[in-house]
């Protein structure tokens, strides 16, 4: 037998139970969504015809496709506002001197520290003073907000690696400072901002509290709060509909990390020394 | 890339140009690059930092509305309920059982997901998978399959002979905790080993080969090569997931509730049953304070120790 | 910079506008099922045809963060102008002056719609609060066809019987239970205060103190912990909260169950092949029984700027057809005494059950703090179910507690 071989059988030995567990839940919600309505409440495996019209009913019943397009706009947005606004921050954290570098990085770390819930109460009256209340603009900027300091992070620890002799030799070249860092520095920091898109993107995505306290109407609602307001306190669940919905809502973000898995490893990896 | 006016433009900048032009605009510039995320990040969080601290120094009612300033009230209030410091003991129990078994679990897992075997690239996908849920949803499905007599854990573990009769996984603090916590390393660790996988790729191959050759076991290379290589992100690990995990609300909140009997409660939901619940906004907000300074101290205290203890070496 | 191009181009998509304009009457409603939704757009579109001046605002919560919402709403000054709140939460909105005294809009025709039952939890100080839009009381369900295997005749009319009945259904099976007990979550209280009623208690007494102390208190924990030593219970009651232990009656797990008529309907979808019945709630010792009324109501908040359109869209809501259709589709008692006389009720063997156990009904103690005392109530039956204390001490303990909270 060949060494890799061995290590894989070895490698997938150790993975085993580990692999068993993470995949259960999934295999949970594929099985109940696969049940007819009258056999839902009965705990064997297989589903005696499985019903994937459950999946065709479910998007109807459970109102998933605005929730699914909510969910990529606030998300997408969300997304899009948190990088433009760390790019420059972290730039300059790696790049500048300047006073009070230090208490940015702190001031960053105690944002990171405060949860939603924590500060509900007090986000809500802020979102309602700015005259945001039930809009998909209210969690965006919310969203954003919270995703800095990772961001940032993120960003600058990846900065740092980038040597700067590059931008200089564009400086000497007369180049402008922005000008250099768009031609030199933004290219070769794209691995870093598509990996910060990427977890920033998946916390947006999955994210909940906020969403339940901040949109009100049905028509603004994303899939997270859509999908428990199938469960949560109704006088009877549809609990085929539930799996079924909670199943494709994890699709589109299992294949970004499928694809994107290298990167992500790739790019946490190159300065979170600092 | 603009090599044509490259001389002309050399000529008019001298090479020593920019460190002495970049100085005094540093500053100035650094300021202006970072004032578009301090200021949406102190909007969204000092704000309402500040309207919950307002709220857990008055007397409030039960709509949060202020009626009189009460000093420390609310916090003396919090200190002589039983449930409080109960609460409080159980949130370092929660909080250091899920920070311990995500980390023990996820350094063996990198471990063997940075070797190439046949398969691995599927194997990182699988550990990443539960990262594409959101977390209250994956809580909502392990609801489901832990129900006593219709739950599918139970006729699963009746099928593979580990059970011969179902087990009420929610019914006490005995078990449910427990699997709370599981549940709760589960979830972790897709970020977790992301992140070591990550601090095991920096570490040149070649080491291990020299370590190999001068006879060291698997266990030395790991104590003396991959350990040391992997504390800072391990202290990143730590940092993360301790503030993850010290506010995460969904997992205890859909299984039970912090029940029965507030056997599970830990802060978050015990807040939560404070304001929205109870009505109680003052105490709420207090529990909110207490927790933002118990993960300040400890975020300051734990970076402040790591990096004494790196420096020397 | 381009994302910031791709930003404002996108704002209407984001959707700015999300206040209401004068003229707008926003409710907030609790969702009871998936057919609540539908429901009030259906009404709203047809209340929309005869005011065309009028637009209503739907908003549709789960009822598990109804309170929360309305919190958070309220301390931001955001509320709806109409909210569907639980009615035993009222006080609380009355002594805020947050909601509207309505006399100033009814008259007595209006008012005369109402069964007055469930119309009087909604008044205090001898105004009318809020308009009661769900009624339901609780029956004891039984499962025929697991009684006649076990050879009961008929349902028990007192506790006493109920567990003879109940050990002879669990005798049936493995996985069959005479009695469904409920020890999670909402309602875990008063899965308790039928007995005690039965036994003769109240949950305050005439003082205005806590009854949890009372014999009658210990008597019915001291009979629900018997049940569960005798194993004639579901195993592991902590873990079920009242959807659970539902989902085992339709499965013909267990023999009997206390709930609300909105079974019945969920029966006729999901399990209609089920045989069963509904009863009174049995009697203790000395023949007193109780069952739980429960009403929920929709207030007009005081700060709303909009009071007269939001009690058009009211008296159209309480007109006999919408009623009618919302009674119906949800599965509750009806409210409005047109409704009750119309056939698809007075000739509903099972809703025939719980209008006579109406004279019965207590509703939840008008107090403030009442979710907290719920909630002690409900901790302290946990304790007694799990064997962490004996009934004496987890209700006088109970008592103490409730009583700081009453102020007593």
């Amino acid at each position: 037998m060949n060494t890799k071989l061995r290590r894989t059988l070895v490698a997938w030995a150790l993975m085993g139970p580990i692999t068993v567990v993470i995949l259960f839940p999934f295999a949970v919600m594929l099985v109940t969504a696969l049940k007819p309505a009258d056999e839902v409440l009965q705990p064997h495996w297989w589903p005696r015809s499985p019903q994937w019209s459950n999946f065709v009913a479910m998007w109807d019943a459970t109102n998933f496709g605005p929730a699914l397009f909510n969910s990529l706009v606030v998300s997408g947005f969300s997304t899009l506002i948190a990088v433009a606004v760390s790019i420059p921050a972290a730039y300059a954290l790696a790049r500048m001197p300047f006073r009070g570098k230090g208490a940015f990085r702190q001031f960053l770390l105690i944002s990171q520290m405060l949860s939603p819930i924590v500060l509900v109460l007090g986000l809500f009256q802020l979102v309602v003073s700015l005259g945001l209340l039930d809009t998909r603009l209210s969690i965006v900027l919310v969203y954003a907000a919270f995703a800095i300091a990772f961001a940032t992070w993120l960003l600058q620890s990846y900065f740092a690696t980038i040597p700067r002799d590059l931008e200089e030799a564009a400086w000497v070249e007369g180049a402008s400072r922005a000008k250099a860092v768009r031609t030199v520095f933004l290219p070769l920091a794209l691995p870093a901002v598509a990996v910060t898109c990427i977890f920033t993107f998946v916390q947006a995505w999955n994210e909940f509290v906020l969403a339940l306290t901040l949109l009100r109407s049905t028509e603004s609602y994303t899939l997270p709060i859509q999908i428990f307001s199938l469960v949560a306190g109704r006088y009877t669940i549809e609990w085929h509909y539930v799996m079924a919905a909670a199943l494709v809502a994890t699709i589109p973000v299992a294949i970004v990390f499928a694809a994107m898995q290298r990167h992500l490893v790739r790019g946490l990896a190159a300065g979170a020394v600092k | 890339m603009n090599q044509g006016s490259a001389p002309r433009a050399a000529a008019v900048s001298p090479a020593a140009a920019p460190p002495r032009r970049a100085r005094p605009l540093g500053g100035a510039v650094a300021y202006l690059l970072i004032l578009p995320a301090f200021l949406l990040a102190a909007l969204i969080v000092l704000w309402p930092l500040a309207t919950i601290t307002n709220i857990s120094l008055h007397d409030v009612n039960r709509f949060g509305q202020l009626r009189g300033y009460s000093g420390l009230a609310n916090f003396a209030d919090l200190w002589r309920d039983p449930d409080f410091i109960a609460t409080l003991w159980r949130t370092a129990v929660w909080t250091i059982g899920v920070v311990g078994g995500t980390l023990i679990l996820s350094i063996p897992v990198a471990l063997v997901l940075n070797r190439d075997f046949y398969g691995r690239g599927l194997a990182r996908i699988i550990i990443m998978l539960p990262w594409s849920v959101s977390v209250t949803m994956t809580a909502v499905v392990w609801r489901w399959a832990l129900n006593g007599e219709s739950g599918l854990l139970n006729s699963a573990l009746r099928a593979v002979g580990v059970l011969d009769h179902n087990v009420v996984w929610l019914a006490s603090a005995a078990t449910a905790f427990p699997v709370q916590i599981g549940i709760g390393i589960l979830v972790s660790i897709p970020f977790t080993v992301t992140v070591f996988l990550a601090g095991l790729s920096s570490v040149p191959e070649d080491i291990y080969e020299a370590a190999a050759l001068e006879g060291a076991s698997g266990w030395q290379q790991f104590r003396s090569l991959t350990l040391p290589m992997l504390r800072p992100f391990i202290t990143l690990a730590v940092v993360l997931n301790v503030i993850y995990v010290f506010n995460s609300f969904p997992i205890i909140w859909v299984l039970t509730q912090g029940g029965p009997a507030n056997s599970t409660d830990i802060l978050v939901t015990y807040l939560y049953k404070l304001a929205f619940r109870f009505g109680q906004m003052g105490q709420a907000a207090g529990v909110s304070i207490i927790m933002f300074a118990i993960l300040l101290a400890f975020t300051l205290l734990y970076v402040r120790l790591v990096s004494r203890t790196e420096t020397p070496t | 910079m381009k994302p910031i191009f791709h930003l404002m181009g996108s704002a209407a998509l984001l959707g700015l506008a999300g206040m209401a304009q004068a003229g707008d009457v926003r409710i907030t409603v609790a969702e009871y099922s998936s057919k609540t939704g539908p429901y009030f757009d259906k009404m709203v579109s047809q209340f929309e045809e005869a005011n065309p001046d009028i637009n209503v605002i739907v908003e549709v919560t789960p009822w598990d963060v109804m309170l929360q919402k309305l919190t958070t709403d309220i301390a931001g000054n955001a509320n709806a102008d109409l909210a569907i709140i639980g009615t035993r939460w009222l006080l609380d909105f009355v002594e805020q002056d947050i909601a509207e005294p309505l006399d100033s809009y009814i008259d007595e025709d209006f008012q005369a719609r109402f069964i007055e039952t469930f119309l009087s939890p909604s008044r205090m100080d001898g105004q009318i609060y809020g308009l009661p839009v769900a009624a339901s009381a609780r029956a004891m369900y039984y499962n025929k066809s697991l009684f006649e295997e076990a050879g009961i005749d008929g349902p028990p009319a007192t506790w006493e019987e109920l567990k003879e009945d109940a050990a002879k259904i669990s005798a049936l099976g493995d996985d069959i239970a005479g009695y469904g007990l409920q020890g999670k979550e909402i309602e875990t209280d008063v899965y308790f205060y039928y007995p005690m009623w039965s036994y003769g208690g109240s949950i305050l007494a005439d003082d205005g103190s806590s009854g949890f102390g009372s014999d009658a208190a210990i008597q019915a924990a001291t009979m629900y912990k018997s049940l569960i030593d005798a194993g004639v219970t579901q195993d592991g009651p902590t873990a079920y909260n009242r959807e659970d232990v539902q989902n085992l009656f339709k499965q013909g797990k267990v023999g009997m169950m206390i709930t609300a008529p909105f079974l019945a309907s969920q029966i006729k979808d999901e399990a209609p092949d089920l045989n069963y019945g509904i009863a009174p709630i049995p009697a203790g010792p000395d023949g007193d029984r109780g069952t739980y009324g429960v009403t929920d109501s929709i207030i007009m908040f005081a700060n709303s700027g909009n009071k007269d359109e939001a009690w058009q869209f009211l008296d159209y809501l309480f007109t006999q057809e919408p009623r009618s259709e919302f009674t119906r589709g949800e599965g509750f008692l009806p409210v409005n005494k047109a409704v009750s006389e119309e056939p698809a009720f007075t000739e509903n063997e099972d809703l025939k059950v719980f209008a006579s156990v109406l004279p019965d009904a207590r509703f939840a103690p008008v107090v403030t703090g009442w979710e907290e005392i719920a909630d002690v109530m409900s901790s302290a039956l946990q304790r007694v179910y799990l064997d962490q204390a004996t009934p004496e001490e987890a209700m006088t303990r109970a008592a103490d507690e409730a009583n700081r909270i009453l102020g007593k």
